[in-house]
């Protein structure tokens, strides 16, 4: 295994992709853990919303920890979990607005869900140091994100008229953004690739395809080409950005005014 | 949407005995596994197991959550219920 680097290793542009890269994960996951807890009490078992109450403190939990890799680069964690705007979130597009429906919940646990692994698995197996002792105790924790995932895709793919409507149509929504985000085809990725820092876009999408693309195939979901019309470079991700009253949850602004300084 | 009664087992350190730890209902085994693993995760678990319930046959009674399963021989004595 190669050598291990800190922040203070790179370059200015290797710093600022990283940084971003961080901001992507850690958004990503912050917001997938709220959506995630939108269905503690709507999903189709109690078993489920258990289980989707899990995997939404799996995520939270997650997005501390990379939140805190920030640490490295002599800023505060703190700062960027509370006091961002909307726009500066770089979190995986499909997560500004709530899922659709049950299916939308089951796609992104398979599409978002696994973007993010895969993203996580090249992060953990580049050079930088806070990412290979952290990440591969999240990866654990989400197989079983993924197996629910794939069990409730099958599940629905093979029930009825409807329910294969609407995963397909969950499925056009997220897939293209989420490769996006997954793979992005600019410099700072590059940079990224170039510092051993993660893997090469082509390599991260053939990893989702080995993943998840049998599963998608047989529920008749295609995967597309990532969409990456109106690239925003500074963050990492396509136009647009979380819903205002996602954004608020997700900084916890209503926890803060209770507290007294 | 029809659901199967799964019982979990489950032990914490290599060499302790599988204890039953509770239960889920799930549509298959696939999201039986995930479901077990998520209700009762609280714990750091050694190994985890689940069994339809179906397939517990009980061996001494002929009450309790396995009594349907319970075999002829069970239910004309030769098991000893109280």
């Amino acid at each position: 295994m190669s050598a291990s680097v800190s922040v203070a290793d790179l370059d200015d542009r290797t710093r600022a992709a990283l940084r971003r890269h961080l901001l992507a994960l850690a958004d990503s996951k912050r917001l997938l853990g709220l959506r995630y807890s939108d269905w503690l009490l709507g999903a189709p078992s109690i078993e489920t919303g258990i289980a989707a109450s899990s995997m939404a403190q799996d995520e939270w939990g997650h997005a501390r920890l990379l939140y805190a890799m920030l640490k490295d680069f002599d800023e505060d964690p703190s700062a960027v979990e509370h006091d961002r705007p909307r726009e500066a979130y770089a979190n995986v597009p499909v997560l500004d607005t709530p899922f659709s429906d049950w299916a939308g919940f089951v796609v992104a646990a398979v599409v978002v869900d696994g973007a993010l692994s895969v993203a996580l698995e090249g992060f953990a197996e580049g050079r930088y140091e806070s990412a290979r002792a952290r990440v591969p105790k999240m990866l654990s924790e989400e197989a079983f994100h993924r197996d629910l995932g794939l069990a409730w895709l099958k599940r629905l793919a093979n029930g009825t008229d409807e329910a294969r409507a609407r995963i397909r149509e969950a499925a056009r929504f997220a897939l293209p953004a989420t490769l996006a985000w997954l793979a992005p085809d600019d410099d700072a990725h590059a940079a990224l690739v170039e510092a051993h820092l993660t893997a090469p876009a082509g390599a991260l999408l053939q990893r989702f395809r080995d993943r998840v693309g049998g599963a998608l195939e047989a529920a008749g979901i295609e995967i597309p080409a990532p969409d990456t019309r109106e690239w925003d470079a500074a963050r990492g991700r396509g136009p647009g950005a979380p819903e205002q009253e996602v954004v608020e949850r997700a900084r916890g602004d209503l926890n803060r005014a209770l507290l007294v300084e | 949407m029809r659901e199967t009664v799964f019982d979990v087992f489950a032990r914490k350190e290599r060499g302790e005995p599988l204890t039953h730890i509770g239960y889920v209902d799930a549509m298959d085994a696939e999201l039986a596994r995930v479901y077990a693993w998520k209700t009762y995760d609280e714990q750091n678990w050694f190994e985890m197991c689940i069994v339809p319930r179906a397939q517990i046959i009980p061996v001494n009674r002929t009450d309790g959550p396995f009594a349907a399963n319970a075999l002829e021989s069970s239910l004309t004595g030769t098991g000893g219920a109280a």
